[in-house]
């Protein structure tokens, strides 16, 4: 029946299948990414009305807010995939893993300095210790944290699987830095915008938004996608396929 | 050959542990030196201010504590997986996380506690206040072996690695976050006069679950870590 989901994700977990895949979306992903940026962020920061409170200074949303939730995300696909690599020792959930760190890294920190840019004139401080602010800065540790132990390992397979360990461990943050603003009433606002319910935010200002986090989703795909094929090619020296892909890049 | 009772395998590795703690006892004291000088340092740096002092001291004590801890870590395998005695632990019939708890619990006997025993003297040149003093135990006496708990992990994690003293204090310190905050939190209300139960009664159900779940934890990280 269904049989081929299975089979084909069983043929994707190949690193030369996952090369091909992957060298073929990448230019895709990277266009929509791309594209998609362009168009939302000339919705956002031009075709947008301005806020009645908040003038201008509210468009920082169209960054802060899909990085933030980039940061979210990736994190916890780095958690499943930490958690595939240490049951299934399936040596493409490793590398999906450990390359998925810089990433959401960047995301997070982008997230940090975009909310305190967006922080001083709303609420005059660059920062303060308020709850969704210090776990975001726990998540960015933790980030930190995973790429260290991964780095310090000699064996790389090895420091992909300890780090992964990690990244299980402080997946417990993720589920603190989403709820933070409904369990603590602190300075942050609650969130606007609700997929599957009324958002408490005008269509005007939500498509950019949306369209926005689509441009992100597209650039960690293409950006996995060139950091997985870089690293496989790394980790799987040596072997046939990889000596065909070094043939054909020398006999261009 | 009958194989020994699960308890006398329990009691051999704490004795040993403690027993190799004692012969070293210098390592005991280094911890204690240590908390006492940061302590000495802050109204140094901060003047003499009595006020000042007051308001900053639990704080400043709970930090103390973990930071001496931390450096305390490094050494809870390090000379286990030099002479190769604990991979004849991972070799042994008994479950590993149960002997792993053992050696925490070692851990913290030796370090934690010495800490723990010190901190009315710690708080007395803080200018802490007597009453709060009682608080500021029962919090540290939960907060520590979390603290070698979660430390343990992490240490089990960074086995297999030659350069470890920042990468633990990297990954560590977010992971205390949450329980410095209670601990903090529960001796500010004190010294305030507040009822402090709450934060105290959240530290020991994170303690009560890190227990349980974090000599597993160790375990299987451990045997990430040393397989090879």
């Amino acid at each position: 029946m269904a049989n081929w989901i299975p089979l084909w994700l069983h043929r994707l977990s190949s690193p030369p299948t996952f090369y091909r895949f992957a060298g073929t979306l990448r230019p895709w992903a990277m266009g929509l990414a791309i594209a998609l940026g362009i168009i939302g962020l000339y919705g956002g920061l031009v075709l947008a009305p301005a806020d009645y409170q908040q003038g201008d200074a509210y468009r920082i949303i169209f960054i802060h807010v899909p990085s933030a939730w980039m940061s979210m995300f990736i994190y916890a696909v780095m958690g499943v995939s930490a958690f595939i690599a240490l049951v299934w020792r399936i040596k493409l959930a490793e590398v999906v893993a450990m390359e998925s760190a810089p990433i959401g890294a960047a995301f997070t920190f982008i997230t940090l300095v975009t909310g305190s840019l967006w922080g001083k004139p709303m609420w005059g401080t660059w920062w303060t210790w308020d709850a969704r602010l210090t776990s975001e800065l726990v998540l960015l540790f933790l980030y930190l944290g995973v790429l260290g132990l991964y780095h310090a390992f000699e064996d790389r397979r090895q420091g992909a699987r300890a780090a992964g360990f990690l990244a299980i461990i402080g997946i417990i943050n993720v589920p603190i830095v989403h709820f933070s603003v409904n369990w603590w009433n602190t300075l942050h606002q609650g969130s606007t915008v609700d997929v599957f319910g009324h958002s408490k935010m005008a269509w005007d200002m939500l498509w950019p938004l949306l369209t926005v986090t689509l441009a992100t989703k597209f650039y960690y795909a293409a950006s996995l996608f060139r950091r997985a094929q870089t690293d496989l090619l790394d980790l799987e020296g040596g072997k046939d396929w990889v000596r065909k892909i070094a043939e054909s890049e020398a006999t261009r | 050959m009958s194989r020994p009772h699960l308890s006398d395998a329990c009691a051999a590795v704490l004795r040993r542990d403690l027993l190799l703690a004692w012969r070293r006892r210098s390592d005991i004291a280094m911890p204690v030196l240590y908390a006492l000088i940061v302590t000495m340092l802050f109204p140094f740096a901060l003047g003499p201010e009595e006020g000042l002092l007051q308001r900053i001291a639990s704080g400043v004590i709970l930090v103390t504590m973990l930071l001496a801890m931390l450096l305390a870590l490094d050494a809870m395998f390090a000379s286990d997986i030099e002479d190769g005695s604990l991979e004849q632990l991972m070799l042994a019939p008994q479950p590993l996380a149960l002997m792993l708890g053992m050696k925490i619990i070692a851990h913290w006997l030796t370090t934690a506690l010495p800490l723990i025993v010190i901190t009315p003297l710690l708080a007395a040149m803080l200018h802490l206040p007597a009453a709060v003093i009682p608080v500021l135990l029962l919090a540290l006496l939960l907060v520590t072996p979390l603290i070698s708990l979660f430390g343990a992990v992490l240490i089990a994690l960074t086995a297999g690695t030659h350069r470890s003293g920042m990468l633990l204090a990297l990954m560590l310190l977010p992971l205390c976050v949450p329980a410095l905050i209670f601990a903090a939190g529960a001796v500010a209300a004190a010294q305030q006069g507040l009822p402090w139960l709450a934060p105290i009664s959240w530290l020991a159900a994170i303690l009560v679950l890190a227990v349980v779940l974090a000599p597993l934890a160790c375990a299987a990280a451990l045997r990430i870590a040393l397989d090879s």
